[in-house]
């Protein structure tokens, strides 16, 4: 596998010349680098030449089938004559050569294009007035532009059976489909699970995978968009809308930390679908299955719609103000004897004034955001300097890395467009992958997929396997020989302790040794009880190949960064400054366990299903006093809840979340809160003004420009900056 | 000019395909000539001969022979196209089948030409006897040490191996054979200049020479020889040799080597004349090429020039007759199911207009003929020619607008009087490709 790559050339696998040639198309003269594309070149010059198969993130090779981008080339012989090719061109695969010529406004051209319309028409079914895709389809689109009025084919159309399931989430129309091989290509060149394939041939050719297995993939989605008529289609949208009844909104996923760019298309307040929204720096164009079909939680009717109090053992509706007054009482009672803790899926503006609430106005400390099991104190500066940072190296930087080293990540399953990084760097940009695991997952793609070297070592042996790394590396280095070869008297044995054989580890050395390096490590590693080591380990080995700096160990929820830079933690204040201590999650649980804590504020986290230590968990949050749990549902937690406070999903707020890499990115309002519903960082707003703070927060904005002020690292992050792509926020340098 | 045996010149002697009596006859000679030769002289030689290639485009084969790396820094492939599916056509079968080693010996040829270390023979999947005849025949190359490492005490290696179609038309196409060979699916890649020529990247990213295996055994004959005495022979442009597979209404079917240039009736002669009635038509070249009245086949020599002038191909040498009993409409039907049936379904002028040219025929065919089809499948067909992938576009293309263009009567006929102008009313039931696999479950 780790030997399969292009077999075709590819612009992208041979970075653009600098050299510059000139062409002309439709008797503009431009310069290009040599070797571009026609269509880019084209496209990029504003001159429209239609296509179907062609996608700039796709292989070339397995393009030029739809020919519908034919255009007319000349080539200019250094004596000036022009000679003309006697056949059209694909514009989608030919490269820019020095005095080419091309028309695509030629009434050949034309006429060709109408003919490759008919034929894509004669057996598409022309469903458009029920189609999903109908008004917003390329191939309606094209046909507007440059299509015949009709067609002169009055024999049978092809049938297939309609709504072929291709798998629980993606659905095939094989009547519509143009055989165009995007969707293949896809699972060919991005996400790697190979699975969608053309089946039999000529007219018959058909989308399929094989032996009918169903199409088991993390970004199956994504072709569901590629798609350029609808014959991929999504089980939960398929027929719900049309595309001009939609409004669309602008948001952040919140399926996990790499903080994705998305589009929300709703109907009132009814999110139908997801669609990647471009951000060429973090998700490109793609999301994952989990941000594609995961957000259904914002339309769920189990949403609470107005704040929830226990009476007599059950829940009751209450108005806000009985909230309010009861939450402001039992807070004023206890004093600083009270605590709260923030999931990773909340908003930097909420945990913000939560912070302050509890440490201005209430005198508390006792703050947390981590439900993992963390080997470290929050006060210990290793774990502010490894989490602060999160990622030394920006996701976009990722693919300029000669050799990437994956370590204890089941990385398609933790951080998806990190994973689609990583494999893209392999596939069109040559880089060589090091994968350290302790097991091979049985997901459809991974990482040790295209690996160079896969080091599945005993469980448990992470401190010796990466010591013998290092070990071998300076071995490597010493001997000046970034060889593959490794020496004779290497045993091929593997070692009883790690699995590993000698000449494995010292395979994967000689990769590191080879050119800048980075490593991404995942929970194995940012969760081990011998983190302080793994940690020394990995800066030991960055360090050997002069590519410090370059560790990432992603957080995983969409703000986990966020929560924790906005200061939720005992100990570390905004932007990890240093502030008194207190009681971090386990200690707050096992206070309220014991009755030492009157009152506990759970916000957009569920401990009970989520801590790691289950037991203490449940313990905590049944015996506390008074708990106050701000949810979207009623969670487990929530359950178990003195009080229930309606939040609101991404698509009802405006907020920021800070990603895996530290980019601040913004999330659009959609629609209205769901019933009385509100927004996190309100809530906690209107309850410090009760509570007699100083400084009253209105609107979001607000709320952004007091972080600005106060949070270091986030002086530049301000409404006017953030735009709809976010900006990094800074670490602030050693100290 | 007639009959001229070249490369047949050992074709009916006892048991030739056994590599003792291959030797007795002068067989390996021209390896071991060339193993005292530099490469670059024997891609001189076949410069000298003027040979082309004899797959059907008739490109200068030294070309090819000369554009691969001089050296042996990085892997280069030899391959031999033996997918041989062009209907009419049976010469690479023969050739295989009846003298193997001439094939072998072309090919080390070309190894030593090349720089190259392996050669690959891809044989149609059909083609079961030829194959394993060819495997005997490299065993006892093998044997004798004109096969494997440092041959004849050259310091030269080659190997050959066989590989299997799995009975596609397509995998002829030269770049389609390619992404066969490697294991992908038999669909055509981009060519030159949308992707480096074979010489530069071809299987495998590595430089590769592809050649018909009638070139290797005419290179093998040349380098034997030597390139100007085959230049003596054929025309001003087109030299040497061309085996034609006659087939069809002639009373002496089968492969007949002829002078290149060679006019079209005296081979109809050799053959034998038409059987069973008088000449009506011919197709010179494979179903892929124009079909010729007989006033123009009096005009045709069989080279490739006078077959260009005459708008026709000389192709592969699929020579076939057709007697005044033929019913062109018919043939033309069964011609459009062929290539609907073959089209790899890659690009779409090919996948849908192979279809839609069948349909329209099968209706004509039946009696459903309607005015302005004619009209429509030159059309269509002019939608297909020059649009497609790769040449099957073309070859699907081709024949229908030459049978309208020389039989344009025999079309109208049927449309206007829904049978057949022959009296033959027999239409052969419509074989139906479409039998979907996937499962059917509708939701």
């Amino acid at each position: 596998m780790s030997d399969r790559s292009l077999t075709q050339t590819e612009v992208s696998l041979n970075p653009l010349s600098s050299e510059r040639v000139n062409i002309t198309i439709d008797g503009i003269s431009l310069s290009v680098p040599k070797g571009e594309n026609v269509i880019e070149a084209a496209l990029n010059a504003g001159i429209d030449i239609p296509y179907f198969c062609y996608h700039p993130r796709l292989s070339k090779g397995d393009a030029a089938n739809c020919r519908m981008c034919l255009v007319e080339v000349a080539s200019t012989a250094p004596d000036g004559s022009v000679r003309k090719m006697p056949k059209p061109q694909t514009a989608c695969t030919l490269p820019a050569a020095e005095g080419m010529i091309i028309d695509t406004n030629t009434e050949k051209i034309n006429k060709d294009r109408k003919g490759v319309l008919e034929f894509l028409l004669i057996n598409h079914p022309l469903d458009c007035p029920v189609c999903d895709r109908g008004g917003e389809c390329p191939l309606q689109n094209n046909t507007l532009y440059y299509g015949a009025s009709a067609s002169r084919f009055t024999e049978e159309k092809r049938h297939y059976p309609k709504a072929y399931p291709l798998s629980a989430q993606v659905v095939l129309d094989r009547e519509r489909c143009i055989q165009c091989a995007r969707c293949t290509r896809f699972t060919d060149d991005i996400s790697g699970d190979a699975q969608l394939g053309l089946l039999k041939r000529g007219s018959d050719v058909e989308v399929g995978t094989f032996a009918h297995t169903s199409f088991n993939s993390k970004f199956s989605g994504n072709v569901i968009e590629l798609c350029p008529v609808g014959a991929l289609t999504s089980r939960t949208y398929r027929f719900k809308s049309r595309p001009w009844d939609l409004m669309t909104q602008k948001s952040i996923c919140s399926k996990c930390s790499n903080g994705c760019n998305i589009k929300l298309d709703y109907r009132m307040d009814e999110v139908l679908r997801v669609n990647a929204r471009l951000n060429e720096d973090v998700n490109e164009e793609w999301t994952c299955d989990r941000g594609k079909f995961g957000h259904d939680y914002i339309s769920s009717p189990d949403r609470l719609k107005s704040p929830l109090m226990r009476k007599d053992g059950k829940f009751v509706e209450v108005s806000w103000h009985q909230a309010y007054s009861l939450l402001a009482d039992k807070l004023r009672a206890a004093g600083t004897n009270c605590g709260a803790i923030a999931g990773g899926r909340t908003t930097n503006e909420s945990v913000y004034l939560l912070q302050k609430l509890f440490r201005e106005i209430l005198g508390s400390n006792n703050l947390d955001c981590r439900l993992d099991s963390n080997p470290l104190p929050a006060s210990d500066p290793l774990f502010k300097k490894s989490l602060q940072t999160g990622m030394g190296n920006k996701i976009a930087d990722l693919e300029k890395m000669k050799t990437i080293m994956v370590i204890g990540s089941d990385l398609q399953d933790e951080q998806p467009i990190l994973f689609l990084r990583v494999r893209k760097a392999w596939r069109f940009k040559g880089a060589k992958v090091v994968y350290v695991s302790d097991h091979l997952t049985t997901d459809s793609t991974a990482v040790s997929d295209f690996a160079s070297v896969n080091l599945i070592y005993q469980p448990g042996s992470e401190i010796t396997v990466l010591k013998d790394l290092e070990n071998a590396l300076a071995r490597v280095l010493s001997a000046n020989t970034a060889d593959s070869e490794p020496p004779a008297q290497l045993n091929t044995q593997p070692s009883e302790a790690t699995g590993l054989s000698n000449n494995d580890i010292h395979l994967a050395a000689s990769l590191l040794a080879k050119g800048e390096i980075t490593i991404i490590a995942g929970k194995s590693v940012s969760q081990h009880s011998q983190y302080v080591e793994l940690y020394q380990s990995l800066t030991n080995l960055l360090a050997s190949t002069n590519s410090e700096g370059n560790l990432n160990i992603p957080v995983h929820e969409c703000n986990s960064l966020g929560t924790m830079d906005m200061g939720m933690l005992p100990g570390s204040g905004p932007g990890f400054t240093k502030c008194a201590g207190g009681m971090g999650t386990a200690e707050m649980l096992q206070a309220s366990a014991d009755g030492n804590l009157q009152v506990l504020w759970v916000m957009g986290a569920d401990p009970v299903q989520n801590f790691h230590n289950n037991e203490l968990a449940v313990r905590g949050i049944e015996n506390c006093p008074f708990l106050v749990v701000s949810e979207l549902t009623l969670t487990e937690t929530a359950k178990r809840a003195d009080l229930v406070l309606p939040a609101v999903s991404i698509a009802e707020q405006e907020g920021t979340f800070t990603s895996c890499e530290g980019r601040v990115q913004k999330l659009f309002k959609a629609f209205e809160p769901v019933g009385s519903s509100k927004p996190d960082w309100l809530i906690v707003a209107e309850l410090s003004a009760i509570l007699g703070a100083k400084n009253l927060y209105f609107t979001f904005n607000d709320v952004l420009q007091s972080i600005s002020k106060e949070v270091p690292g986030y002086e530049k992050i301000n409404p006017g900056t953030i735009g709809d792509q976010g900006i990094f926020r800074t670490v602030p340098a050693a100290g | 000019m007639a009959i001229l045996n070249l490369l047949f010149e050992h074709r009916d002697v006892e048991g030739i395909g056994n590599i003792d009596v291959w030797e007795a006859n002068g067989g390996y000679e021209g390896v071991r000539k060339a193993a005292a030769l530099e490469p670059q002289v024997i891609v001189d030689e076949i410069k000298t001969s003027g040979l082309r290639g004899r797959g059907g485009a008739g490109f200068p084969t030294w070309i090819k022979w000369n554009g691969l790396p001089k050296n042996y820094d990085a892997p280069h492939y030899v391959l031999c196209n033996a997918d041989e599916g062009e209907p009419g056509t049976f010469k690479d079968r023969e050739l295989i089948l009846k003298i193997p080693h001439l094939l072998i010996e072309g090919m080390i040829l070309a190894g030593f030409a090349t720089y190259s270390k392996v050669g690959y023979v891809y044989i149609r999947g059909e083609y079961v006897e030829p194959a394993w005849q060819l495997r005997k025949a490299i065993d006892q190359a093998y044997a004798k040490g004109y096969l494997g490492k440092n041959i004849l005490g050259t310091g030269r290696d080659f190997d050959i191996y066989i590989h299997m179609g799995a009975g596609s038309y397509e995998c002829g196409e030269e770049s389609a054979l390619m992404s066969s060979l490697m294991g992908e699916r038999g669909n055509p890649r981009l060519k030159f200049p949308h992707a480096p020529l074979p010489t530069v990247a071809g299987v495998w990213q590595a430089p590769t020479l592809i050649n018909n295996v009638e070139t290797y055994c005419a290179a093998a004959w040349i380098i034997k020889h030597s390139g100007e005495e085959y230049a003596k022979y054929g025309t001003e442009k087109s030299k040497g040799t061309k085996i034609m597979s006659v087939s069809g209404h002639v009373a002496r079917t089968g492969n007949y080597e002829i002078e290149m240039g060679t006019p079209l009736m005296e081979l109809l002669n050799m053959a034998g004349g038409v059987k069973d009635g008088v000449l009506k038509a011919v197709i010179p070249g494979g179903s892929s090429v124009q079909i010729m009245r007989p006033e123009q086949c009096e005009k045709i020599n069989l080279d490739y020039e006078s077959c260009g002038a005459n708008g026709t191909l000389l192709g592969s040498g699929g020579f076939m007759v057709f007697n005044d009993k033929t019913d062109i409409v018919q043939l033309m039907r069964r011609t459009s199911q062929f290539y609907m049936h073959e089209s790899c379904g890659k690009c779409t002028p090919c996948r849908e207009g192979t279809r839609w040219l069948f349909k329209i025929l099968d209706r004509i065919a039946s009696g459903n003929g309607q005015k302005g089809d004619v009209e429509l499948l030159l059309d269509v067909c002019s939608q297909i020619d020059g649009r497609s992938y790769c040449g099957l576009g073309d070859a699907a293309a081709w024949p229908i607008v030459g049978a309208i263009k020389a039989f344009r009567s025999e079309f109208d006929y049927w449309i206007e009087h829904k049978r057949s102008p022959i009296g033959n009313t027999f239409v052969p039931p419509v074989v139906e490709a479409v039998n979907p696999v996937l499962a059917l479950t509708s939701v």
